[in-house]
């Protein structure tokens, strides 16, 4: 009465195949990066794992939001507020205080967030709808706090993100543990404990979830809080690396629509419930090594840019076919 | 239950029905009351100069909503909007040594392409609307910088007749221009939306795709339609803008997106397909360029001016929200 | 589990029965689900909880089960009152549920299921062993697993939690016989331990066997709480029924096909997957065609596949003799051949007008998108005349009761036109009066011409409106009987299946 069981290697890339594929595409592309450019060193892993922290931070944030079946278009106006925040803040502090503030913002961004996530479950107004509207208010806190560029932060912050102080260096054991650890402690708890299993459960059916007994509620709040720490983690890392803020919106919208494109492209469906952390964290590196590597080619930035919205909009497509030929077979 | 506890549900479910019924009327009242505040704050805003302002702000934006709007209507969005209003009016101001004729079609000509390429991205492949117009957007960014150096390096200044459509005003500098395109276009999709098939089956696939495709309706063609529209929309409130400004650069519409959705929404249109008028996101627009100029003459800068907008927004949606939920 | 004390205001003498509700009620805005339901589940009883479709079980376990709020009504258990406003509540009074629709989250696997619900692993796969599920692989998606698992596993999950009443929302019927067995098997076991099970069921046989109690439903209220006994198994259809069954038969008659029709839709050994397995039937003008199935068996993949919906693996299929090649159902509706599907929420534009749901069909190419069909106010008028739909709540389709909602659906075609209606139960859910509407309608579609293949869950109701019946198993045609033979014993057994005893029907 239950189908063939499929070989388990068979299962397990059916599974883990999507999540699987960005990494090994992700290897490749780093590989072809290292050949294109005269020397490969622990500089440019170091520069790649660190400029790609705040949209991996963004697109973690971003993941577990929409696997709880939600969407936040808030993230890139929380990314430039805890940005413009933790500046105006840290600038001249030690680094006591600076990791304070740092703690401090986290928090208080988090909080906010999970606020967003009340108001959504409580007014019953499209996610989307209320995620646009709280990111103009985010983008208009960035400006009150800090009306231009600029502020500061503390050495030893800007080491914890870049592995140096001036944020240039070939150290990059902290930038990839800061994209590592946060991943695995997520992905980890999304699907080994209750909390984050009921994340899951909301997202991929908001109604059985209700039946058995999952307060869909609270994994809503508890997904946007964490949607709201991920985007303020962004903000710090951008503050470390470039050691000031800034607060224009073109900045959050452009990190926003990244976001986005990160976790589909990781494997994670639109439509909740689906797809794993993982997937897309390499998929915002990817995002980010592209450019990089359209430059090593000899494309100008602006074609890079024509390329990898085509490759997004390419892969779609073809994911978009391959679904609607299973359904067929189904 | 108690009659008088029986009563109070009733009284508020006959207020929410009247909301419900007359949208515009309480979009109207919102509309009053900022000019009249507006009003109060600058004496002079009273009048055929200082709403001519809020008109060539609103025009615009509301052109660009009608897109916005038709697509909300069948529960997709269109993040590509502001690019393909810049990248419109970048070739309609270098176009313009051409003439304003050559200028106009072959600025729209660039909301036909890019809206039709969403369509068939939407519509045919089944891309998500958010994904597909966000790399479209990404897409129109790389290519108008890379041509603003190379095949559209030159003219950055629009013809006059253009400068006229975007910012001139007629009976003696009191109506602008802008606000007869802008009339005409609102009378074409009021008049469309409603009382055409192609409105009906735009409502239709966004209330419920399975339906309209058992109907027989192929849903690809409705959303093709639906996405030329929309770039097309987008491309002419493109032009006016950089008719408004006098000439063009890359940041022309950046700041016209969200505004462009939020327009829709606060005039009731529901971004998941279905419900909504024009008329309402024409309410929108207008209520957004009394904001603008309000904050205007406040000097509140953009910061506040961003977070009025959100509250705005949050505010009208929560109420639509309720007023739905207490009609139950 | 809370003391039992008798709840305030409660006299009792003698123990308090383990759950008892009073006037339960329930609307959705015009339309009554629940009128007042009574209820009483003693300590080790197993009580079967009866009524026809729409009679308000479903809405009845749902408010017991928390899952949506009554209007009205007391609900106690051990004698303390109750106000369940989620499952968890009901969990926790000791209520557990097995509902229709599989409470498990599909992208989830079993494990990380039954972790999210906070139950003991062990349990769970003890009661599992017991149903014959023992070898179930818990690191499985839910998503991948067949439909009867899911059911069991829902089961045991809540047999798990130690509930004092059980609740299992018609479990059965996707089960195949085996499994039937396995569930009784367990049924009988917790009566023994003295806790409770509440068995909601169209199945009268199973109701004999098994249970102590039943209470019927009709039209949402209490008709009748009997023993159940072998012989009063027509009593129990009686009380369910109410006065419709004579009413409806006084009906029935046989109407002839004229000879020498046209066969308007014939399939030869149509197949898709492993749902239809070579299925060939004819259709002819004028002709009602009954299709009787029981839950699964390829009946709704056949609809979709005659109605251009979906393309078929194999076989082929013709309409006025002409093989129809359908990329969407545009190409069967441009030959005559349209659906009123399953589920009339597939059908209905709930937002828009009755008018504008109606008139949808008329511009399904792009030519006519550029106006309004110039004779649109009039086939739209009699559509509604035609049907009588209560055009009172208009504006919005949604708000029409369920039978005017059915109405529309099926008025879109009237209004549009068409040579070959694809009826999928179409009086799934509606009163009594719409479905004789309907039936009527269907008739009198049939008499001028049209041909009409109706397939319906209520398998009494199918000699009163067809002309011929199949029987569909497994995806094939397994029998066919003109009317008069198809008593619902007759159409159950060769739905199920199984050959038809020698000497009846035919």
């Amino acid at each position: 009465m239950f189908a063939t069981p499929a070989a388990p290697a068979r299962l397990w890339l059916r599974r883990h195949g999507w999540t699987a594929g960005v990494w090994l595409l992700l290897v490749v592309l780093v590989a072809w990066y290292a050949t294109l450019i005269p020397k490969f060193g622990s500089f440019q892993v170091t520069s790649i794992a660190k400029n790609s922290l705040p949209i991996v931070f963004l697109s973690i944030g971003q993941a577990v939001v929409v696997i709880g079946g939600g969407i936040d278009l808030g993230v890139g106006g929380m990314l430039i507020m805890t940005n413009a925040a933790a500046a105006q803040l840290m600038d001249g502090q030690s680094l006591g205080v600076v990791l304070l503030i740092a703690v401090g913002v986290l928090a208080a961004t988090a909080l906010l967030n999970g606020l967003v996530g009340w108001i959504i479950n409580v007014s019953k107004v499209p996610d989307i709808v209320v995620t646009l509207a709280t990111g103009f208010i985010y983008s208009g806190f960035a400006l009150m706090i800090l009306p231009s560029p600029g502020g500061g932060t503390a050495g030893g912050f800007r080491y914890l993100f870049t592995g140096s102080d001036s944020g240039i260096g070939t150290n990059f054991w902290p930038a990839v543990v800061m994209v590592t650890l946060p991943t695995a402690l997520v992905a980890q708890w999304l699907i080994r404990t209750r909390t984050g299993l009921s994340i899951y459960a909301t997202g991929s059916d908001r109604n059985a979830s209700f039946l058995s007994g999952v307060r869909t509620f609270r994994a809503k709040v508890v997904a946007y809080a964490v949607g709201g720490a991920f985007a303020a983690l962004a903000g710090l890392a951008t503050t470390a690396l470039t050691g000031s803020g800034d607060p224009r919106f073109s900045i959050g919208a452009n990190a926003m629509l990244n976001s986005v494109a990160a976790i589909v492209l990781g494997g994670i469906a639109l439509t909740g419930g689906i797809g794993s952390v993982v997937g897309a964290v390499a998929a915002a590196i990817i995002l980010f090594t592209l450019n990089p590597i359209l430059t090593a080619i000899g494309f100008d930035p602006n074609t890079s840019q024509v390329i990898k919205g085509g490759l997004i909009v390419a892969v779609m497509m073809v994911a978009g076919l391959l679904e609607l030929r299973r359904r067929r077979r189904e | 239950m108690t009659a008088a506890a029986a009563a109070r549900p009733e009284s508020r479910r006959v207020a929410a029905r009247f909301v419900a019924d007359h949208p515009l009327l309480v979009l109207g009242t919102v509309l009053a009351v900022l000019v009249a505040i507006t009003g109060v704050v600058e004496r002079d805003y009273l009048s055929f100069d200082g709403l001519r302002n809020t008109v060539l702000f609103a025009a615009p934006l509301g052109i660009i909503a009608a897109g916005q709007t038709i697509l909300m209507l069948t529960a997709g969005i269109d993040l590509s909007v502001a690019m393909i209003a810049t990248g419109a009016a970048y070739v309609a101001g270098n176009q313009s040594p051409n003439g304003a004729l050559v200028a106009i079609l072959l600025g729209l000509t660039v909301g036909l392409a890019a809206g039709a390429a969403n369509g068939i991205g939407v519509g045919v492949f089944r891309v998500n609307p958010l994904i597909m117009t966000l790399a479209m957007s990404s897409i129109l960014v790389g290519l108008f910088t890379s041509w603003a150096f190379t095949i559209l390096r030159g003219s950055t200044a629009v013809t006059d007749f253009i400068r006229a459509m975007g910012g001139g005003a007629f009976w003696d500098n009191r109506i602008p221009w802008s606000a007869l395109v802008w009339a005409g276009v609102a009378a074409l999709v009021i008049v469309g939306l409603r009382a055409t098939g192609l409105g009906r089956m735009l409502y239709a696939i966004g209330d419920n795709p399975v339906a309209v495709r058992l109907a027989g309706v192929r849903a690809w063609q409705v959303l093709l339609a639906a996405y030329v529209l929309s770039g097309l929309f987008a491309a002419l409130g493109g032009i006016l803008l950089a008719g408004k400004a006098g000439a063009v650069d890359l940041q022309l519409a950046a700041n016209f997106l969200l505004p462009s959705v939020a327009a829709a929404v606060i005039g009731g249109t529901s971004i998941f397909g279905g419900v909504g008028t024009y008329s309402g996101t024409v309410f929108g627009a207008l209520i957004l360029g009394v904001l603008n100029s309000l904050l205007t003459f406040l000097d509140a800068g953009q910061a506040v001016q961003q977070v009025v907008y959100g509250v705005i927004v949050l505010g009208l949606a929560w109420l639509y929200s309720w007023v739905t939920s207490l009609e139950e | 589990m809370p003391d039992a004390a008798p709840g305030p205001g409660n006299p009792v003498t003698g123990p308090p029965p383990l759950l008892s509700a009073r006037g339960v009620a329930k609307r959705y805005g015009s339309v009554v689900a629940l009128r007042s339901a009574d209820l009483v589940v003693q300590p080790g009883e197993i009580h079967a909880l009866l009524g026809a479709n729409g009679a308000g079980k479903s809405t009845l376990v749902k408010i017991l089960a928390g899952v949506i709020a009554g209007d009205a009504g007391e609900i106690a258990v051990n004698g303390a009152p109750v106000r369940p406003r989620a499952p968890s509540d009901a969990m926790a009074a000791g209520l557990a549920t097995v509902f229709q629709d599989p409470a498990l989250i599909p992208d989830l696997d079993v494990g990380q299921n039954l972790r999210l619900t906070r139950v003991d692993e062990a349990a769970v796969r003890e009661w599992l062993g017991r149903i014959g599920l023992g070898d179930l692989d818990f690191d499985a998606k839910v998503r991948e697993l067949p439909l009867p698992v899911l059911r069991l596993l829902d089961l045991a999950r809540a047999l798990a939690h130690d509930p004092q009443l059980l609740m299992l929302d018609e479990i059965t019927a996707a089960l195949p016989a085996d499994q039937a067995e396995h569930v009784f098997a367990v049924m009988r076991e917790w009566k023994a331990r003295g806790r409770s099970v509440l068995f909601i069921t169209h199945r009268l046989a199973e109701v004999m066997r098994i249970c102590d109690m039943a209470t019927v439903l009709r039209d949402g209220g209490n008709v009748a709480t009997v023993a159940p006994s072998a012989g009063d198994q027509q009593d129990l259809v009686a009380a369910m029924l109410g006065d419709v069954v004579d009413e409806a038969a006084a009906e029935t008659a046989t109407h002839a096909v004229p000879p020498g029709a046209p066969v308007v839709l014939e399939t030869r050994d149509l197949r898709s997957t492993d749902r239809v397995n070579g299925v060939s039937l004819r259709l002819q003008a004028g002709e009602i065609l009954g299709i009787a199935a029981l839950e699964g068996q390829g009946q709704d993949r056949l609809f979709d596949l005659l109605a251009g919906d979906r393309r078929p693996d194999g076989g082929e299929i013709l309409v006025n003799g002409q093989t129809l090649h359908a990329r969407s159902p545009y190409d069967a509706i441009r030959q005559g051949v349209v659906l009123v599907p399953a589920d009339r929420l597939m059908a209905l534009l709930p937002q828009r007008s009755v008018r504008e749901n109606l008139a949808a069909p008329l511009y399904n190419t792009v030519g006519r998108w550029f106006g309004l069909a110039r004779d649109e106010k009039e086939r739209v008028q009699r559509a509604i005349d035609r049907l009588s739909i209560d055009t009172r709540a208009q504006r919005q389709a949604r708000r029409l009761s369920g039978g005017n909602q059915q109405k529309v659906v099926v008025g879109r075609w009237l209004a549009a036109g068409f040579r070959t209606l694809l009826c999928f139960d179409p009086t799934r859910g509606i009163d009594i009066q719409t479905k004789a509407q309907i039936y009527d309608l269907l008739r009198e579609l049939a008499d001028e011409g049209a041909a009409v293949l109706l397939y319906t869950s209520e398998l009494q109701e199918i000699p009163l409106v067809c002309d011929r019946v199949l029987v569909l198993y497994g995806g094939a045609v397994v029998d066919e009987m003109a009317p008069l033979a198809a008593t619902e014993e007759a159409l159950l057994t060769a739905a199920h299946g199984l050959a038809r005893p020698v000497g009846r029907g035919g």
